[in-house]
């Protein structure tokens, strides 16, 4: 029978998490888990943390209970109400001082006192022990769970550590800990690889310089695009991270060789998504080619490319890949497509087209993804619009109620006809020039701002 | 603690400098220097004047979300050395509005000379 795998597995006298409250090891955080395991029911657990330290003593506890976590995986994936309502049986686990969210039952995580007290020993789980389901949006709405092993979990937490050599770093994240990609580095890493994750959530940047000042030396600021860009350009001289790592929408190589530059730092990406998790990384500035984490491996059947991982069962892939003979070395295959990214948010144009001409009034719709969507974090979709009835407020107010607010279109531009072609298709180069047209037409109105 | 309620002027904020004091004609030179800077660096449709100073920013009004805010945050940081925290309790009065945003920039922003 084996054996299992430990809880936490990391020298006794190692830091795993430095809270406000100070520096936690693996004897507290066992400790904390144990207590709050004892006084839960046997029931699956939401986990609603928001702080890193919490969230992974809310998802040990679950652990320890043989339960499996709930947790939405990427902004706007699943609400704790729609998890309950799917769920009606589940616990909620929260923090913070306010009261607990929805209507489910709930325990508040928070510190003991008595943080030092040593466990008394290092329980191992079955690899094959569901430990969380992650929510991604569906095409319909409903959020969909995707099952993770506790095998699976922490045989990636050591792949990400023997790829980027973390020994000894303090991770400062910007990202939410209940999100895939900072739940991978800043909630669970710790518990396998060797590194301190200070708790926090930096989003500006005068936060993001004070958690490297005070963060010390040694760390590796796990973040994002558009985070990047702002932590680097807008903060006051302070200490540089060591190393940086971006995910959750290409970075740009000319942002990234900025951030080396100006912070004589390293920059890498992760590439991953939330129902495969995290399956490669690259120095950007190095070029596009991507390489696997070590123990993970393509495989293709009909319909396309899956990832082979330890303890996990083959995961579709979504993105196409161009492999190299190795197997290991791959690029994503660049075209128009049409699922976007933005915000951390994934979203399909047709999908979006769609619920658009549902409004009262709108007759037709198309949503444009920028040419620079890469190069630009902070870019936005354009959408071209006939709604006779609407002007541009009206109809940006009726999108507002039935669109994820982080889709909604700049510019919105309102049409008599869109530029069907006569197999009735919308070629990306007339939507493009009706675009430019309309920027080049506002130009002269923004200039008489200033 | 500063407290901004609705329209009134900001008389609140400190501010030896001319140009975060509302002119008579109502909107101050920075505001309407900021409002320029919100269409240009959101890419918004309305035009710098059209932005009303009191109204809200985020959710209704301007409909502007939290990327933005990190976009306005880098901004102000650039441009007027004034810094944003996101755990400042003043934030959300901050944000409330351009009226309140120009204030808060004009009484933090480094004087010259």
């Amino acid at each position: 029978m084996p054996s299992g795998l430990k809880l936490v597995d990391r020298d006794a006298s190692s830091v795993l998490f430095r809270s406000a409250a100070g520096p936690v090891g693996p004897g507290a955080f066992l400790a904390a888990a144990a207590r709050l395991a004892a006084c839960l029911p046997d029931r699956p657990f939401v986990n609603a943390c928001a702080d890193r330290l919490l969230a992974a003593v809310g998802i040990a506890a679950s652990l320890l209970r043989g339960q499996v976590s709930l947790i939405p995986g990427e902004p706007g994936a699943a609400t704790i109400a729609a998890l309950a309502a799917r769920h009606p049986g589940a616990h909620l686990l929260f923090d913070g001082e306010g009261p607990a969210p929805g209507t489910l039952p709930a325990t508040r995580v928070s510190l003991p006192a008595g943080m030092d007290e040593a466990a008394s020993g290092i329980p191992a789980l079955p690899a094959d022990l569901p430990a969380m389901i992650v929510f991604t949006s569906g095409t319909t709405g409903t959020p969909v769970g995707t099952t993770k092993s506790w095998g699976e979990l922490v045989a990636r937490s050591r792949a990400a550590a023997a790829r980027f050599g973390l020994g000894g770093a303090t991770v400062v994240a910007t990202v939410p800990a209940g999100h895939m990609y900072g739940l991978e580095t800043s909630v669970l890493l710790p518990l396998h690889a060797p590194v301190t994750v200070r708790c926090g959530t930096p989003l500006y940047p005068a936060d993001v310089a004070a958690a490297l000042a005070d963060a010390g030396p040694g760390t590796v600021l796990v973040t994002t695009p558009l985070q990047l860009r702002a932590a680097l350009r807008g903060a006051r001289p302070g200490p540089a991270p060591s190393r940086v790592i971006s995910a959750t929408a290409p970075l740009d190589p000319a942002l990234a060789a900025e951030a080396e530059a100006v912070w004589g730092t390293q920059v890498f990406e992760i590439l991953g998504a939330t129902e495969v998790g995290s399956i490669a990384s690259r120095r950007t500035v190095a070029g596009p080619a991507w390489r696997l984490y070590d123990g993970l491996a393509f495989r293709d059947d009909a319909e396309g490319v899956l990832v082979e991982a330890p303890h996990a069962a083959p995961r579709r892939f979504g993105d196409l890949v161009r492999r190299d003979p190795d197997g290991r070395h791959f690029e994503l295959v660049g075209r128009p497509q049409d699922l976007v990214k933005l915000g951390g948010r994934r979203a399909s144009l047709a999908g979006l087209a769609h619920a658009v001409c549902g409004i009262g009034g709108v007759e037709d719709a198309v949503f444009v993804a920028p040419a620079d969507l890469a190069r630009e974090p902070a870019s936005r979709l354009a959408a071209l619009v006939v709604a006779p009835g609407h002007d541009a407020a009206s109809l940006a107010d009726a999108m507002r109620r039935i669109i994820d607010p982080v889709f909604l279109p700049r510019p919105l531009v309102l049409l008599d006809r869109l530029p069907r072609n006569a197999l009735g298709k919308l070629p990306r180069a007339d939507l493009l020039a009706i675009l430019d047209r309309h920027l080049a037409a506002r130009a002269p109105a923004r200039e008489g701002a200033r | 603690m500063v407290a901004l309620v609705g329209s009134k002027p900001a008389s609140s904020f400190d501010d030896a400098s001319s140009d975060g004091a509302p002119s008579s004609a109502g909107g101050s030179s920075l505001e309407r220097e900021i409002a320029g800077l919100l269409v240009e660096v959101l890419r918004l449709e309305v035009t710098a004047d059209g932005i009303d100073p009191e109204a809200p920013l985020f959710g209704e009004g301007l409909g502007l979300d939290s990327i933005d805010a990190l976009e306005i945050a880098l901004m102000i940081s650039q441009r007027y050395a004034v810094s944003i925290r996101s755990d400042d309790p003043r934030n959300q009065e901050i944000f409330a509005s351009l009226r309140n945003l120009a204030a808060y920039v004009g009484a933090n922003r480094p004087q010259p000379g």
